[in-house]
């Protein structure tokens, strides 16, 4: 307590300097005239006894500071004086200091804003309490690992399991809230009623289900903090009230937590419903259906090893119990920490690209700071001559480094804080909520914080060194603006710059190859044409209380109407869309009489789709033998199926592939059809069997009804859904084109080529600036020289020439490091690459090339500069 | 004794405080004058190192100094113990005892062997 009390004192103290000083001065004072006093007393002449006063004081000079250094705190007072000083030589310098700033904000704002997304999509644990011991299940199969599993196998699991206190699961939804007259596609949660238990959350208004309630007549939803903000401005009565979900009404149980969104990464959840609400019992004990997520929370002290030990033979159990539905399959245990490891590859990989970034502004500024310091060797050298310590010397230029990576960091902040705001508008198109939670924390600002200081170390430390060690003679005596001196800088900051143009030769390199093969997946045939101008119109019956056959007599009145409406060339209904983010996941099981399964199974999960006639002419589908649908196809008539040039090649290689039986479900459909494969889920899945069978013979509540329109999409959109209207107002329709469906589906390649062909040109454009204050650096240093050798006779021509040619050597060894080490680290890219082997010859040519022609137009300024130097009046400045 | 400051720090505090407890408030120049004569003068101090201990002892609250007039009618900064330097004499004196007494024991010969 004494310490921080004296400690707070010197702090004080640091702010009125003078006062102290006065004070104490009075009291030396008064000390030596009371012992002059003793002195005078004892006989001593007046004289000496003050001389013997002074004596025994031990110098009055050496008494005072003594005692300044015990009053304040005098590392600190240099710090302060320090950075007074630093401002001010900043100040002094804006250009100079705008642009450091300016180079580093960006690097670290780009670092801060990645390491958000990073943390936000990879790192940040389970929204629950004590994450750590939260393991995720997932099954293991001879075709790969799953993450579904039925309600029964969850159940059994559940109730089996001793190393995990509880296992949740759930199941991803969309329904349609309506609130008002409006409705809203909303994200819901199927969850077992242990769910919020396990992860250790409660409610902020009213409860979450209870693991023991059994809610068997009032449906009950718990909605997210957002929802209860966006669509019911926060009333806090909603709780007991009902809201309308899709057909029902359900009471409103309670308000999850803020921040609260569910368990799945950038798909917020926005409500929660208990299983048994929405499921029959027996639908929940439909062993094949597998559509739930599972979470399990390990008992404290129970390792995921031992977890895991007994996983395995509960999993060999069910296998066992039910062999026809969980043959070959066995349960794994995905633990927080390795959940976490497999999280560090993609993480390290974003961060290690970004943070290339921020080397190069490093280089950069460090070659600003060189720069700077050459110029400073005079006043350095005056204040080692005038007694300042090369450690006090190095402290100060590293507060000033330290000063403009502060601000670097600062503005970098809210350049990463812009960023985060632009961040919903470089989200893939979608009609619910979509989006990582991102947000300023205290980990981030650590992260910031460590950039900051990690910058200065690169681009602080080695300058700060090199001036301190200025040789007093030669600075002082105006050497090292001649021709050659201080080679051994050269060759450093030559090596910053070299360093830089590698780096941005292999960040273009990275761009191109990502561009081209982004353009490459935009050629792939999709199975459809693109080009057409497709609308789909996404109808939902149900929710106005149709049941089945309404539903079918509802879908084939509005495909009659689409089809008579001007200005549509074909009309027809799907279940699925294709490469939707709906599009595919169902399956059928299916069997195949005379045909051997892999593995021995009975059957195999094959993906399908019901659709009518009209579909493949509609979608541009081409069809390889056989026939498409007819109006013949219908419920009484025989089972028919089209299927995939895959599904008949996997099965039936070589041979005649129509009028043979398969058994989809317990359904024996005959083949009358074979068409081209079309992209399923994504542009770039391995082609698989796939099946459609007609709509007709499948009947479902719900379709898509796809239009191909002539011309003008939009005034038939408008048209066709006054017309779905007419038929039924309370039909919910949602609209979508094709335009929309291939936005969404080549987002993912869209995003990495813009991101890495963001990285690419910032990475160029820095290396520019760094080429150019070199280069510039080396003019103003030899002006001299080159005045000389104008003097003799050096025409403009020859000392462009000279100029140029430094910073072209300087690009071209750059550019060559730099296609080397692209070589090496296009590796890491290959598994992002389609279409274009990461060695490709085109691309890196193309970088190179890239990178000298701008290095040519960065040497270009200060080359001018030089060439229109005025031999006179640059020896006469010397 | 040099101006081994080191050593010196923690003892010629404690040296103050204990000479401001029998004495009462002192200047800084009677106070230097009583720590010598208390020595039996063979303390030779530097004057000017006890005015930053001084001050230690001040900004730790130990004391309180004031200005006054000495018994020649000069202006002093007088120096007294505050409530906490009472009990800082009576700790830190205890903890030199047992410091001086555990060195004692390595110093003198052993006596059972």
């Amino acid at each position: 307590m004494p310490k921080l009390r004296a400690l707070w004192l010197r702090i004080l103290e640091m702010f009125h300097p003078r006062l102290g000083d006065a004070d104490f001065d009075a009291e030396l004072a008064s000390h030596v005239e009371m012992h002059t006093d003793d002195g005078i007393r004892a006989g001593l002449s007046p004289e000496e006894a003050r001389r013997q006063a002074l004596i025994r004081l031990g110098g009055m000079e050496q008494t005072r500071q003594a005692y300044r250094e015990r009053r304040t705190l005098p590392w600190l007072e240099t710090l302060w004086q320090d950075i007074r000083f630093g401002l001010r030589i900043l100040c002094k310098n804006p250009g100079y200091t705008a642009v450091a700033v300016l180079t580093l904000a960006l690097g670290i704002g780009a670092n801060t804003a990645v390491f958000m997304v990073a943390q936000a999509a990879l790192l940040r644990s389970w929204p629950a309490r004590e994450p750590d011991r939260l393991a995720r299940l997932i099954a293991t199969t001879p075709q790969g690992e799953e993450d579904a599993f039925s309600y029964p196998d969850y159940r059994d699991l559940a109730a089996q399991s001793s190393s995990l206190e509880g296992i949740l699961a759930y199941s991803r939804h969309v329904k349609m809230l309506r609130v008002g007259a409006e409705s809203q596609a909303v994200r819901d949660d199927l969850v077992s009623p242990n769910y919020f238990s396990v992860l250790g959350i409660d409610a902020q208004l009213g409860r979450v289900f209870s693991a023991e309630s059994r809610p068997d007549n009032e449906p009950g939803v718990v909605i997210c903090d957002s929802l209860w903000h966006r669509a019911f401005n926060a009333d806090p009565l909603l709780v007991g009230k009902q809201i309308w979900l899709t057909n029902r009404g359900y009471t409103v149980l309670g308000i999850a937590p803020p921040g609260f969104r569910g368990l799945e990464r950038g798909v917020p959840t926005d409500l929660w419903l208990p299983v048994a609400t929405e499921y029959s019992s027996q639908e929940l004990a439909d062993r094949k259906s597998r559509e739930f997520e599972v979470l399990g929370r390990l008992r404290p002290g129970v390792t995921a090893a031992e977890a895991q030990v007994e996983l395995d033979t509960l999993g060999r159990r069910l296998a066992l119990a039910y062999p026809a539905i969980d043959k070959a399959r066995n349960v794994a245990l995905i633990s927080e920490r390795e959940r976490l490891r497999e999280a560090m590859v993609p993480t390290l990989i974003l961060m290690t690209a970004v943070g290339l970034v921020l080397l190069i502004c490093c280089a950069n500024v460090a070659g600003l700071v060189l720069a700077r310091a050459d110029a400073r060797r005079k006043e350095v050298a005056m204040r080692l001559a005038l007694g300042a310590g090369r450690l006090r010397l190095i402290r100060q230029l590293l507060t000033e480094s330290l000063l403009l990576a502060s601000l670097g960091a600062a503005f970098g902040l809210l350049l990463a804080a812009g960023l985060l705001r632009l961040a919903p508008a470089l989200m893939p198109p979608s009609e619910v909520e979509i989006g990582l939670d991102l947000h300023l924390d205290a980990s981030v600002l650590a992260f910031t914080a460590a950039a900051a200081l990690l910058s200065v170390l690169v681009f602080g430390l080695a300058p700060a060194i090199q001036l301190s060690k200025t040789s007093l003679v030669s600075a002082l005596k105006g050497e090292g603006r001649g021709a050659v001196r201080g080679v051994k800088r050269w060759t450093m900051r030559n090596a910053l710059v070299l360093g830089e143009i590698a780096l941005s030769v292999v960040l273009l390199t990275a761009s191109g190859l990502v561009v081209r093969s982004l353009l490459y997946s935009r050629s792939l045939p999709l199975g459809f044409d693109r080009q057409r101008q497709l609308i789909y119109f996404d109808l939902l019956p149900a929710v106005a209380g149709y049941n089945s056959e309404r539903s079918a007599a509802f879908f084939n009145q509005v495909e009659e109407k689409a089809a008579a409406l001007p200005g549509v060339r074909h009309a027809a209904l799907e279940r699925r869309v294709l490469l939707s983010d709906s599009g595919g996941g169902a399956e059928q099981r299916v069997s195949i009489p005379g045909v051997e399964l892999p593995q021995g199974q009975l059957n195999v999960p094959i993906k399908f789709n019901a659709v009518d006639g009209n579909y493949f002419r509609a979608i541009g589908t081409r069809l390889i033998e056989g026939r498409e649908f007819t109006s013949g196809d219908n419920p009484l008539a025989a089972r028919v199926t089209v299927i995939s040039q895959t599904m008949a090649e996997r099965f039936w290689p070589g041979q005649e592939v129509l009028g043979r039986q398969i058994v989809a479900d317990g359904t024996a459909c005959q083949i009358v059809g074979v068409v081209e494969d079309a992209k399923i889920n994504s542009i770039h899945e391995t082609p698989e069997p796939y099946m459609y069978f007609p709509f007709a013979q499948m009947p479902s509540d719900y379709s898509t009804l796809i239009v191909e329109a002539e011309s003008n999409p939009k005034a038939l959109t408008a048209r066709m859904l006054s017309e779905i209207q007419r038929v039924d107002r309370n039909v919910p329709v949602s609209v979508r084109t094709v335009h929309y469906l291939m936005k969404q589906a080549f987002w993912d390649d869209q995003m990495a080529a813009g991101f890495v062909g963001a990285l690419g040109l910032l990475g160029i454009f820095l290396g520019a600036i760094g080429l150019y204050g070199v280069v510039a650096f080396t003019v103003n240093r030899r002006s001299r020289e080159i005045g000389i050798r104008m003097a003799l006779g050096a025409e403009r021509r020859d000392i462009l020439r000279l100029v140029l040619g430094q910073g072209l050597t300087l690009a071209a060894i750059g550019a060559g490091i730099g296609l080397v080490a692209s070589l090496a680290a296009m590796r890491l890219l290959s598994t992002m690459l389609y279409g274009v082997r990461p060695t490709d010859p085109l691309t890196f040519a193309g970088s190179s090339a890239l990178a000298i022609l701008v290095a040519l137009a960065a040497s270009w300024i200060p080359a001018r500069r030089a060439a229109s130097i005025d031999p006179m009046q640059s020896l006469r400045t010397e | 004794m040099g101006e081994k400051t080191d050593v010196w720090q923690g003892t010629l505090a404690l040296m103050a405080l204990r000479t401001l407890e029998s004495m009462g408030p002192l200047h800084g120049y009677g106070l230097a004058r009583r720590i010598e004569q208390i020595s039996g003068d063979r303390l030779q101090l530097n004057y000017g190192t006890l005015y930053p201990a001084l001050l230690k002892l001040e900004q730790e609250g130990f004391i309180r100094s004031s200005w006054g007039l000495s018994d020649n009618n000069r202006r002093a900064k007088y120096y007294e113990l505050t409530k906490a330097g009472e009990r800082q004499v009576k700790k830190a004196a205890a903890e030199w005892e047992q410091t001086t007494a555990i060195l004692a024991r390595f110093l003198t010969p052993a006596e059972e062997a």
